[in-house]
């Protein structure tokens, strides 16, 4: 009697312990982030081919379990290994040997997406041949500005960026100028220069008085809690010289064109042939205007 | 009046309509002048998207611009043609290029939306008003039976002009932005003035109006006197020509709402940024081959002008209020058969809109009356373009505007046959052809409201094409014609 009195406080704190979730099972895969409170969110994935891509989009730490099922070969061999990779790495100590239950072999892995570093690609390989690969991505930007903004020294340009509406709203989100060959955060309430406006999906840069050193690639970011989404714009910065070069062009082809034709005008009108032709028309037309008048005095009468 | 003309040669070199020789270095010039003036309004679509993000403006006050420059074009145009009637045609077209260019390089150095309604709206709109008009009208003056093709051709400039320029213009927009862009293309309006010169130069007084008027009264009056009869104002008072003015107001109203919207509403359905361009370019290519079609077979004179008019006015409207029925499925192909049939029928009718006004107000007094024709259709398309932008943004879908449109023309065509013998089966009435001229006269008479008793007294050689009864204020004097288009 007295073990079964010492067996129910050891099971209470037990209940206790399990219900505040602490998780007993895998370790997470980068030492020292925080363990993900919660239940694990269940994805499986059944393979019929050699391989399958699953895109997975995470908006929150969230603990996954990944389950992958395969049907297999024609030769259904009863044990085959099975390991999981990251990223195209091998996951250490992961590789287990998979039996064949119900004719399928099953792998299954749990694994914490709490920041940028642990987004990417997980795949279950099966066989060393079949491969799921789940990808854990933030939610992606579809726009792609893939022409350049041109914009004139001195003048201000408006660089924009767009969620999708079918998409979750980003916490906040930020912009990148170039800074060489890298990027740089603007923080706008330093530089004055430049003036961010967030708008729940919809995000505004605007840079006042460009500069031509201002070219180069822009980046806005989609914060979310577990990383950030980046869509990239390029900007080129001209001076106005350029547009002005063709227009110059343009107007000295019209005041050549012009001058041609009043020079053939009045060539053709200097030539002795003219002068007797226009004796002659002068004489129709004087024929002509007394005929006309005739007749329009005639049907005003009439 | 005789049927038997004694010399039918003569007629060819008589001064109304000369029909060929340097007539045809116009309708080239015409051809030029349209591609310039309407290019760059169809084309305005291409910069529409980089206002809206530039000055951060919503698109309804963005299109104001393309709708202030049209109207302002419509509204100027009865200045264009006194002016025209005032000092001749080449001046006129000359400072029209001029001023559109100068326009244009101002809008690129705008700093906020005001300075584009008043740059690329009002002085290219005025612009616009001095080249357009009197341009046509001298073509008008150039041929007399062959106006409706001679006047098509001239118009195919517009078809090309949407087929070539959108793309290049995003190009320019591409490499230069917008403020580049609008330079350049001040640079290329610059050509007008170059087609301006080709006009000849117009000997003595244009317009001479009639002594005994300006003697009796001072200066003043004398000047206001010019002034109303340069403009023809007193064409106002007349009823076949209100009732044409009606129509084509209602048909202002629809004719260019596709034009604007029809790359939104296909975009808006769900086809791609370029399945929606080529509808727009393929109608283009049916828009010119409607013009030159339409007017090669209104020549021909089987049918009265008015009667074409009416046809393919009532066609239009039909064809618009099928495109968003058609394209209520996401089907392509619908879109795609009534764009094109859309084009045709557009096309068609603008050769004869013209065409027809010789007939309704006479030669002499055309060049006023296509002035006044342009100003009170402007009313239509100060209305059109913001009214379906309004009905857009209300209803969510281009259906409510792209039905008005086409109900607005079919509107107009019903107000055509009000005109007075509409239904009369006679063939169209250019008195200068000699076979039909006695059965001309009489439908020609019947247009306007006095007819005359006595067609006989007319002159045989006499082939100013103009209803004879109308009471006239002035007298042209006829070697105009002679020495502008030979």
């Amino acid at each position: 009697m007295l073990a079964s009195w010492t067996r129910l406080p050891f099971q209470v704190i037990l209940l206790l312990l399990s219900s505040t979730g602490i998780n007993t099972k895998e370790a997470p895969e980068t030492p020292g982030s925080p363990v993900v409170p919660g239940e694990p969110v269940r994805r499986s994935v059944v393979l019929k081919g050699k391989s399958h891509v699953e895109y997975v989009e995470v908006l929150k730490p969230v603990t996954y379990e990944l389950q992958c099922t395969w049907t297999g070969t024609e030769s259904k061999l009863p044990n085959i290994t099975g390991f999981w990779k990251r990223n195209e790495g091998e996951i250490e100590n992961s590789h287990v040997a998979v039996p064949l239950e119900n004719n399928q072999y099953n792998l299954k892995r749990e694994f914490s997406i709490v920041g940028d570093e642990t987004l990417g690609n997980y795949s279950c390989v099966f066989d060393g041949v079949a491969k799921i690969d789940f990808i854990f991505a933030v939610p992606q930007m579809g726009e792609v500005h893939d022409k350049p903004i041109v914009s004139y020294v001195g003048d201000s340009v408006v660089l924009a960026c767009k969620m999708e509406d079918t998409k979750p709203t980003p916490v906040t989100w930020h912009w990148y100028k170039p800074n060489g060959t890298d990027k740089a955060l603007i923080n706008s309430s330093l530089e004055h220069r430049y003036k961010i406006t967030n708008d729940q999906k919809k995000t505004k840069l605007v840079v006042l008085g460009v500069e031509q050193s201002d070219s180069g690639m822009y980046y806005c970011g989609a914060v979310y809690e577990v990383g950030t989404s980046v869509s990239h714009t390029e900007l080129r910065v001209i001076s106005f010289m350029e547009p002005l070069k063709p227009f110059i062009a343009i107007v000295i082809e019209v005041i050549i064109l012009v001058v041609l034709i009043l020079l053939y005008e009045k060539s053709s009108k200097i030539t002795p042939g003219d002068t007797d032709d226009g004796t002659n028309t002068e004489q129709t037309n004087q024929l002509t205007q007394g005929e006309n008048s005739e007749t329009s005095i005639r049907q005003r009468k009439v | 009046m005789t049927k038997a003309n004694p010399q039918p040669e003569v007629q060819r070199v008589e001064p109304q309509g000369p029909d060929g020789g340097y007539g045809w270095v116009m309708v080239g010039a015409m051809f030029v002048s349209n591609m310039l003036v309407f290019g760059v309004i169809r084309s305005l679509g291409v910069f529409f998207v980089e206002f809206v993000e530039y000055f951060e403006e919503s698109a309804q006050a963005i299109s104001w611009i393309s709708s202030i420059g049209l109207a302002a074009e419509q509204i100027f145009s009865p200045l264009g043609t006194a002016l025209c009637n005032a000092y001749g045609a080449r001046p006129v077209v000359m400072a029209g290029g001029c001023l559109t260019g100068l326009g244009l390089i101002l809008a690129s150095q705008a700093k906020c939306l005001t300075h584009l309604y008043l740059t690329m709206g009002g002085i290219t709109g005025l612009g616009w008003a001095l080249v357009f008009t009197p341009m046509m009208a001298t073509v008008m003056r150039c041929f007399t039976r062959r106006r409706s093709l001679a006047l098509s051709l001239g118009f195919t400039g517009i078809g090309i002009s949407c087929f070539a320029f959108s793309p290049l213009f995003q190009l320019l927009v591409d490499t230069y932005s917008w403020r580049g862009s609008l330079l350049i293309l001040g640079g290329l309006s610059l050509n007008l003035v170059a087609c301006g010169a080709l006009i000849r130069p117009q000997g003595g007084q244009i317009k001479v109006v009639a002594k005994e008027k300006t003697e009796s009264r001072s200066s003043c009056s004398a000047f206001l006197w010019q002034v109303y009869s340069y403009l023809e104002l007193s064409l106002i008072f007349q009823r076949p020509f209100v009732t044409y003015c009606v129509a084509i107001t209602l048909f202002n109203g629809g004719y260019f709402i596709p034009y604007i919207h029809l790359v939104a509403h296909a975009r808006q359905v769900g086809f791609s940024e370029y399945q929606a361009a080529f509808v727009i370019s393929a109608t283009g290519v049916t828009d010119m081959v409607g013009r030159v079609l339409s007017g090669w077979s209104a020549d021909m004179g089987h049918i009265r002008l008015i009667h074409w008019l009416t046809l393919w006015t009532s066609l239009t409207g039909v064809f618009i209020v099928m495109l968003p029925v058609a394209t209520l499925g996401g089907s392509y192909a619908g879109l795609m058969v009534f764009s094109l049939a859309y084009g045709f029928c557009a096309g068609a009718l603008t050769p004869v809109i013209f065409s027809v006004v010789p007939q309704l107000v006479g030669m002499d007094r055309m060049v006023g009356a296509l002035g006044l024709v342009m100003l009170i259709e402007s009313i239509g398309a100060l209305l059109g373009a913001p009214l379906s932008g309004f009905l857009k943004d209300h209803t969510g879908s281009y259906l409510a505007s792209l039905v008005l449109a086409g109900s607005s023309l079919i509107l107009g065509a019903l107000v055509l046959t009000t005109l007075p013998h509409f239904f009369s089966r006679t063939d169209p009435p250019l008195k200068c052809s000699s076979d039909s001229k006695k059965e001309a006269e009489s439908s020609e008479s019947g247009l306007m409201d006095n007819p005359d008793p006595n067609p006989d007294k007319l002159d045989p050689l006499e082939t100013i094409c103009y209803s004879e009864t109308l009471p006239s204020f002035a007298e042209t004097v006829p070697d105009q014609n002679h020495s502008l288009c030979s």
